[in-house]
């Protein structure tokens, strides 16, 4: 449920961008504290949504809010921070000019503090005093992430911050937006289409595909949900044919084989997996360990994005 | 407010810096050199005809009249017609705009930031440009031959402030229109109407020389900064982040 005190909600968005809606019914929120990884291929909507939510954009229909302050306010935006798709950085200044340039426009006090704290925070300290045209795509990302970081924001929102960079420079991007996150205690909204990448610093996503959410929630969770619901159950010894049989001629427990001391279940809907130890527990059987196996997050985007393509 | 200021700031930081505005620079000096003296050589010789001052006086203010309206339209329009709206331009291309627009700054404040940018400058130097020009008729001719400084005031608030802001309007036109279209038709506004203008007051020969030193053509001016003043405000009541945002790409792109 969205609550009024969300860093980020949308409530049935829609936006129409000349012929095409671009964006249908979209709804999510994310929490305080959240790094939100929010999924989709190329085109599927995410920028958009950025942009609505940095007020670049005006919505069609439905209502979206930032630190509980309606999008279309310009004061909403004082305590976010953003990097947008092309960095939106000058060149032809430096690293130092850029930031106090931000620092100007979000008042920042004792600003020349702040922009040594954020330069350090991103690893560019020393190269404050050299132009951003001389930057590898790495660096430029990172001087982004300090702007964003300038006035101290509560609330961080990124589009793609990874891509175009090398798979080192990614590396430097995670950790600094880890460090935001875990480090400074903000709030990051992310895009993008670096499942790996999600998987790994994001504890919440939302998947959208051509402008509709398609799923969204606690990673976590979404992971377990998402499994095929495999249970492994290691046993003390080798099951015997008998049980084996018996077991298999039980269909609610989906006994699918037995591999080694390992039997795996797919139980059917409802089944807990206690009831499968217990059973196996009546029968004498031994139990070293039992393990569920998680989605990958690529499993779940294939899943998903495949049930659409039917559709 | 503040925000505003960051802008104009930042954008004049740059103009500064760049070899455009420094070629300008250099080129409007010598102009200015070259017309303080081109003009003294026929003011002072015809003031060796020892004229009564009476009769002297209406065409000293014309000259003066010429030279105070001639000097800042030529400085603001030739900065104007080469670079106006061109670092908007490199703004929409590489993001920095968007980006930008994405702070708290309203998209207004980003404009007139922006336009102010581009007219100081320009403006500072028309009128230096000017001053050298009025000083050195009066110094170097009209003084020692009539024993008068000769500035009309009509002649001064033109050239120092009612000209400037019609061109501050047009300026200020042409960058809101380069916000939500392609920078080349803002462009195209600002050369356009500016040529109008050079033409105007160029009609030499025509009734409107004899008004030149006059409270009359003072007030053409801020009318013409005012007509031009309330179609920029009127388009810009329909400003909006999406139109400058959307005009980057696709459509209007270059
Ligand atoms: N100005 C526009 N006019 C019409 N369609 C647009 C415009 N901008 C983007 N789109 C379309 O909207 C869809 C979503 O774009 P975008 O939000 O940029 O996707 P993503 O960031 O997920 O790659 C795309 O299909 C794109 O072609
Ligand atoms: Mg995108």
């Amino acid at each position: 449920m969205p609550v009024m005190s969300d860093p980020i909600t949308l409530e049935v968005v829609s936006k129409r961008l000349g012929e095409r809606e671009v964006l249908k019914s979209v709804s999510f929120a994310v929490k305080t504290g959240d790094v939100f990884g929010y999924l989709g291929p190329n085109g599927a909507g995410k920028t958009t949504t950025i942009r609505i939510l940095l007020g670049l954009l005006e919505l069609t229909s439905g209502k979206a809010n930032i630190l509980g302050e309606d999008v279309s306010r310009d004061e909403a935006r004082r305590k976010v921070g953003f990097a947008l798709e092309q960095d939106g950085l000058y060149e032809n200044k430096t690293a130092w000019e850029n930031l106090s340039y931000y620092a100007w426009i979000y008042e920042v006090a004792e600003s020349a503090e702040r922009i040594d704290k954020v330069l350090d925070l991103v690893g560019l300290q020393d190269r404050a005093n050299d132009r951003v045209g001389t930057y590898s795509k790495g660096m430029k990302q990172r001087l982004a992430l300090a702007r964003a970081m300038i006035h101290d924001p509560e609330l961080l929102i990124l589009d793609e911050p990874t891509s175009g960079v090398d798979p080192s420079g990614q590396r430097e991007v995670r950790e600094v937006i880890l460090n935001m996150a875990h480090g400074e205690g903000k709030t990051i909204f992310l895009s993008s289409h670096n499942l790996d990448e999600v998987q790994r610093i994001c504890n919440r996503i939302a998947l959208i595909d051509r402008g509709e959410i398609k799923l969204c929630g606690e990673l976590e969770q979404l992971q377990q949900e998402m499994s095929n619901r495999e249970v492994v159950i290691e046993t003390a010894e080798i099951t015997s044919e008998p049980l084996f049989a018996e077991l298999k001629s039980i269909p609610r427990l989906g006994l699918q084989e037995g591999r080694g001391r390992s039997l795996i279940f797919v139980p059917q809907e409802g089944v807990k997996v206690p009831e499968i130890v217990s059973f196996l527990v009546g029968r004498g059987v031994g139990i070293e360990g039992v393990s569920r196996k998680k989605a990958s997050l690529e499993e779940i985007y294939a899943t998903i994005l495949e049930k659409a393509e039917l559709s | 407010m503040r925000g505003m200021l960051a802008v104009l700031k930042s954008d004049v930081d740059d103009i500064l810096r760049s070899k455009g505005f420094l070629i300008i620079a250099i080129i409007l000096g010598v102009v200015t050199i070259g017309a303080a003296v081109g003009i003294n050589i026929p003011l002072s010789r015809w003031l060796n005809h020892g004229l009564p001052w009476n009769k002297a006086k209406p065409l000293l203010e014309l000259f003066m009249g010429l030279a105070v309206n001639y000097m800042p339209l030529i400085v603001l329009y030739t900065f104007m017609a080469t670079w106006a709206t061109d670092p908007i331009a490199r703004e929409k291309a590489r993001g920095t705009l968007e980006s930008l627009l994405a702070t708290p700054l309203t998209a207004k404040a980003v404009w007139m930031g922006k336009s102010l940018a581009i007219f100081l400058p320009a403006y500072i130097i028309s009128i230096l440009s000017t001053l050298v020009v009025v000083l050195a008729m009066n110094f170097a001719s009209i003084l020692p031959a009539t024993g008068h400084f000769v500035l009309p005031l009509p002649t001064a608030v033109t050239g120092f402030l009612f000209l400037p802001l019609l061109m501050f309007a047009l300026i200020s036109l042409g960058v809101l229109v380069s916000f939500i279209t392609n920078p080349v038709i803002g462009q195209t506004i600002i050369i356009f109407i500016g040529v109008v203008l050079l033409n105007l007051v160029g009609q030499v020969g025509g009734r409107i020389i004899w008004l030149l030193p006059s409270w009359d053509y003072a007030f053409y001016n801020l009318a013409g900064a005012a007509l031009l003043g309330t179609v920029a405000l009127r388009i810009s009541s329909s400003l909006t982040k999406e139109k400058i945002v959307l005009s980057s790409k696709g459509r209007w792109a270059q």
